[in-house]
C-alpha cells in the first residue's frame, strides 16, 4: 500500500515541478507584455541584439554610449549580445526554437542561414516597415540588395550596403610570380595556368604550385540552386533548365584538368580533406590560388598575409544570390517593438555618427578622428574590434592608413558593374524534398571534395556519383526545383 | 484523512532519504522526462511561431515523413552495419581488454608504478577527438606522418591513408581503444580493489595459483559489474561515437563505406535543410532500438542469472 503512495508522491511531485516549470515561462511572457505597452507612452525601448563575432569586453560600455544617441534621436536604448562565430548558429537556432524574446538579429547565407529560418518563420516580414519607417535603407541600398534577397516575394532582413557581385579571381604570390618571370597575361581559365604551374613545379620545389583544399570547386558558368549542391543553371540559359553539374561538359573538362594538374603535383596531395589553406598562405610557400574579390582585395590580402598578393580574373562580377545574403540584420518575428527596430536599423545604415560608434566604439576612448574621412584605433580598441561587414551600410565607416581616399566611390563603381546572375532573387524551396535531399547530400558528400580537387579520376567516379545520387533521388529533387523556378519565372516574366 | 496523515508519516520517516533522492529527481525530470515531450517534434513539419510550445503545435503533422530519410537508400544498410559492428567490436574490446588490464594492473606489486601505468592510461580519455584527430593526422600524413616517413626510410611506398577505406576498421578500433581503455578499465579495478582480501588468503592456503586465483575468485567477482556494464552499452549500441568517426577520419569522402554511421549520416543529410524534425525523429528511432535491445538483452540476463539483471 505504501509502496503505491510512495509512487503517487513521486507523480505528484513531477506535476508541481511541471508547472512550476511553466508558470515561470507564463511570468516572462507577462513581463513582455507590460514592457511593450511602455512604448506608447513614449518611454524609451529597449532593443535587445544578436549579432556574430567575438564577444567584446567593452560591448556594454560602447552601448550605453550608443543608447544615450539612439535615445535621443528615435527613443531607443539598444543592449547588444554576441555570439562568437563557431557557437552562432547553434544558439540562434536554440533561441528562436524556444522562442526567446529578441529584436534584431544577424542573419546570412552563411551563418543563421537567412531563406532557411525566414521560412521557417524565424524573421519578421520588413516590407511595410521598409515603407514606413526605413525609407533611408531603400535610399542607400543598391536595389539589387532587396531584389535578391526576397523570399517567397518578401523581405525578410536588411542586407548591408557593401560589395554587390562576386567576382572569382586568381591570387598569386606575387615573390614567386616575379622569381620566374611569369605574366598574367591571358590568364583567366584553369586551362590557361597550365604553364605557369608547370615552371613553378619545375623552379620551386618547395612551392604548392596551386593550393586547393577541400572547400574548393572550380569555376564553371553555371548558377547553383544550393550552395556546394549539383543542381544548377547555367549562366546565360534563357530557358532556366536545372542541370545536373556534374553532367555538364564545363564540369567535365574542369575536373578533368583538376585530376591532370593532381597527377602533376600541382595540388596537394591531401587536398580532400584539408580544412583550410590558412597554413599554407602564412607560410608564403604557395603559387597561387583561386578567391573572390572585391575592390582593392589584393591590398586586404597583402596586408594580413605579409607578403603581396596580386590576382586576375577567372570570371565575370556577377550578383548572385549568396552575394547579396552575405549580411544582414534582421527582425526577430517574436519582436514586440518591430518599428523601433526598423528605426534604429534605418538610422544604422544612414548615420555616420551611429554607424561608427557601434563599429568603432567611443571617440577618443577606442578610436580617433584624424580627418573628415581618416581615423585611427586606439590601444584601447583591443576591448572593442567588431566585424564591420556585419552591422550594415560599410560605406559610411572611416577609413584607416593605407585606405585609398575613393574606396567607397570604387565600391559603388564596382557595385554598378555587376550584372545579375540567371537565378538571384529565386530560392529553392526544399521543404517539399528534404528526405530526398538529406539521402543526396550523404551521396554527395562521398564524391564532392575528392573530385573538385582532381584527387580521383573523373573518368571512373563521376559516374559512379551520379549514379548514387539518382539512386538516392536527385530526380525528384530536380523536377521540383524546375517546377519552382518556372513558376517564378512565370511570376516575374522572366 | 486517515490515509493522508499515514502517507505524511511515511514521508516523515524517510525523510532523509527522500531528500537525498530529491536532487537526482529534479534533474531526471528536468532533463529527461520534460525533454521527452518533444519527441513529438518528430512526426512534426517543426516551424516558427511564438514560443517553443506554440510552436509544437502550430506545426504541421507529418507522420512518419521525418523518418523516410533514413531508410531513403542503399546507405541505410551500409550505415545500420557500421554502427552495429563498430559498438560491438567496442563493446568487446571494452569489456575484455578492460578487464584483463584491470586484473594486470591490482597484480603489480609495485604500487606506485601501477598508479603511473593507471594515470597514463587514463589522460586520453579526457582529449576531445579533435585533438585525437590531430595525432591521428600526425601518423598518417602523406607526406608529413610519421607512418608514411619510416615505411619509406625502409624503401616502401606511402600510402595515403585517407583515401584507403579497407585500413579503417582497424584504425578505428585501435583509436578507441586507446582512447577508452583506462577508463573502462579503472571502473574493473575499483571493483577488484573492493572484493575481500580473505577470499584470496584462504585460495592460497589452499595452493591455488594466481591463474586459479584470478579464473575463481576475481571474474565471478566481477560479473555481475561486468552484465550490468554491457547491458547498458547494448543499449547504447545504435549511439555511434560522432567525434571518432567525423574528426579522425577528417570527414574524408573516400573512407564513407566504413566510416558513415548513423550519426554522421544525419549530420551529413541535415546540415543544410537544418530540419529539426528529421534530427528528432533520427534520435528517437536510435533510442527506441536502444530501449528495445537493453529489455531484451536484459531479459536474457535474467533468464540465466536474476541478481546481474539491471531491473
Amino acid at each position: 500500500m505504501s509502496n503505491t503512495r510512495k509512487k503517487l508522491s513521486i507523480g505528484l511531485t513531477s506535476i508541481l515541478a511541471t508547472s512550476l516549470f511553466l508558470s515561470a515561462c507564463g511570468d516572462n511572457k507577462a513581463a513582455n507584455n507590460s514592457s511593450a505597452s511602455g512604448e506608447n507612452k513614449g518611454e524609451a525601448v529597449e532593443l535587445s541584439w544578436y549579432t556574430i563575432g567575438t564577444p567584446q569586453k567593452d560591448v556594454d560600455k560602447v552601448m550605453a554610449e550608443v543608447s544615450k544617441y539612439t535615445k535621443e534621436k528615435i527613443g531607443v536604448t539598444v543592449k547588444m549580445t554576441m555570439i562568437d562565430w563557431g557557437d552562432y548558429n547553434q544558439k540562434m537556432q536554440v533561441l528562436t526554437a524556444s522562442g526567446s524574446d529578441m529584436d534584431i538579429m544577424f542573419t546570412a547565407s552563411w551563418a543563421f542561414d537567412y531563406v532557411q529560418n525566414a521560412r521557417k518563420g524565424a524573421f519578421a516580414p520588413i516590407d511595410e516597415l521598409l515603407e514606413t519607417n526605413g525609407q533611408g535603407i531603400k535610399q542607400v541600398l543598391d536595389p539589387a540588395f532587396l531584389e535578391g534577397s526576397k523570399v517567397d516575394g518578401k523581405n525578410y532582413g536588411v542586407p548591408a550596403n557593401k560589395e554587390l557581385p562576386a567576382q572569382e579571381v586568381w591570387r598569386f604570390n606575387k615573390k614567386v610570380l616575379e622569381e620566374n618571370n611569369l605574366s598574367l597575361d591571358g590568364v583567366r581559365s584553369l586551362e590557361s595556368l597550365e604553364p605557369l604551374l608547370k615552371t613553378v613545379k619545375a623552379n620551386n620545389p618547395d612551392v604548392m604550385p596551386l593550393q586547393v583544399d577541400k572547400n574548393y570547386g572550380p569555376y564553371v558558368p553555371y548558377d547553383y540552386l544550393i550552395e556546394k549542391f549539383p543542381l544548377a543553371v547555367k549562366l546565360d540559359d534563357t530557358s532556366y533548365k536545372v542541370v545536373n553539374i556534374f553532367e555538364t561538359p564545363e564540369m567535365k573538362q574542369a575536373l578533368a584538368t583538376m585530376n591532370k594538374y593532381y597527377k602533376a603535383g600541382y595540388v596537394p596531395t591531401e587536398a580532400a580533406t584539408l580544412e583550410s589553406s590558412t597554413d599554407v598562405i602564412a607560410t608564403g610557400q604557395w603559387f597561387a590560388d583561386k578567391a573572390t574579390t572585391q575592390p582593392f582585395a589584393d591590398n586586404v590580402w597583402s596586408m594580413s598575409a605579409g607578403y603581396p598578393i596580386v590576382s586576375t580574373p577567372q570570371s565575370d562580377a556577377l550578383i548572385y544570390n549568396v552575394s547579396v545574403m552575405g549580411s544582414m540584420q534582421a527582425i526577430s518575428a517574436n519582436s514586440k517593438h518591430k518599428e523601433k527596430a526598423m528605426d534604429f536599423l534605418n538610422l544604422l545604415n544612414t548615420d555616420p555618427v551611429l554607424r561608427n560608434m557601434v563599429d568603432s566604439g567611443i571617440e577618443g576612448v577606442h578610436y580617433k578622428k584624424l580627418d573628415d574621412k581618416y581615423m585611427e584605433n586606439l590601444p584601447e580598441s583591443k576591448n572593442y574590434d567588431m566585424p564591420t561587414f556585419s552591422f550594415g551600410n560599410v560605406m559610411l565607416t572611416y577609413l584607416v592608413e593605407g585606405d585609398p581616399e575613393n574606396k567607397w566611390e570604387e565600391f559603388k563603381k564596382y557595385n554598378d558593374s555587376g550584372k545579375p546572375a540567371v537565378l538571384l532573387g529565386f530560392n529553392f524551396d526544399p521543404s517539399k524534398v528534404s528526405t530526398e535531399i538529406a539521402a543526396v547530400q550523404n551521396a554527395k558528400e562521398a564524391f564532392w571534395s575528392p573530385l573538385m580537387t582532381g584527387t580521383v579520376d573523373p573518368e571512373k567516379y563521376v559516374p559512379q556519383a551520379i549514379e548514387k545520387m539518382k539512386a538516392a533521388g536527385l530526380d525528384k529533387i530536380m523536377a521540383e526545383a524546375q517546377s519552382q523556378i518556372d513558376a517564378w519565372k512565370a511570376a516575374n516574366n522572366k | 484523512m486517515k490515509a493522508l496523515r499515514r502517507h505524511l508519516k511515511d514521508v516523515n520517516r524517510n525523510r532523509a532519504l527522500l531528500l537525498m533522492v530529491l536532487p537526482a529527481t529534479v534533474w531526471f525530470i528536468c532533463f529527461s522526462y520534460l525533454p521527452m515531450l518533444g519527441t513529438i517534434i518528430s512526426f512534426k513539419e517543426y516551424r516558427f511561431s511564438g514560443n517553443f510550445l506554440s510552436s509544437i503545435i502550430n506545426s504541421k503533422w507529418v507522420g512518419f515523413d521525418n523518418f523516410k530519410f533514413l531508410f531513403r537508400t542503399d546507405d541505410a544498410y551500409i550505415i545500420t552495419r557500421n554502427t552495429i559492428l563498430y559498438n560491438a567490436v567496442f563493446i568487446f574490446i571494452g569489456l575484455v581488454l578492460a578487464v584483463a588490464m584491470a586484473i594486470v594492473l591490482s597484480e603489480i606489486a609495485n604500487k606506485r608504478l601501477a598508479k603511473w601505468y593507471q594515470t597514463g592510461m587514463f589522460l586520453p580519455y579526457f582529449l576531445s577527438w579533435v585533438i585525437v584527430g590531430y595525432f591521428v593526422y600526425s601518423f598518417l600524413s602523406f607526406d608529413r606522418g610519421m607512418v608514411n616517413r619510416i615505411a619509406t626510410a625502409f624503401g616502401a611506398d606511402p600510402v595515403q591513408w585517407y583515401s584507403e577505406p579497407a585500413y579503417w576498421p582497424l584504425i578505428l578500433v585501435l583509436v578507441f581503444t586507446w582512447k577508452s581503455l583506462g577508463y573502462n578499465s579503472v571502473i574493473y579495478l575499483a571493483a577488484i580493489m573492493g572484493i575481500d582480501k580473505s577470499l584470496y588468503e584462504a585460495a592460497m592456503i589452499d595452493g591455488a595459483n594466481k591463474w586459479q586465483q584470478i579464473r575463481n575468485i576475481t571474474i565471478p567477482m566481477l560479473t555481475p559489474l561486468m552484465t550490468i556494464l554491457t547491458l547498458l552499452a547494448i543499449g547504447r549500441i545504435f549511439y555511434a561515437d560522432f567525434g571518432l568517426f567525423y574528426q579522425v577520419t577528417r570527414d574524408s569522402g573516400t573512407l564513407y563505406s566504413v566510416t558513415n554511421v548513423i550519426d554522421t549520416y544525419v549530420y551529413r543529410g541535415l546540415k543544410t535543410t537544418g530540419e529539426i524534425g528529421m534530427s528528432t525523429a533520427a534520435g528517437l528511432y536510435q533510442s527506441l532500438v536502444g530501449f528495445v535491445l537493453v529489455i531484451t538483452s536484459n531479459y536474457i540476463v535474467r533468464k540465466f542469472n536474476k541478481d546481474n539483471a539491471l531491473f
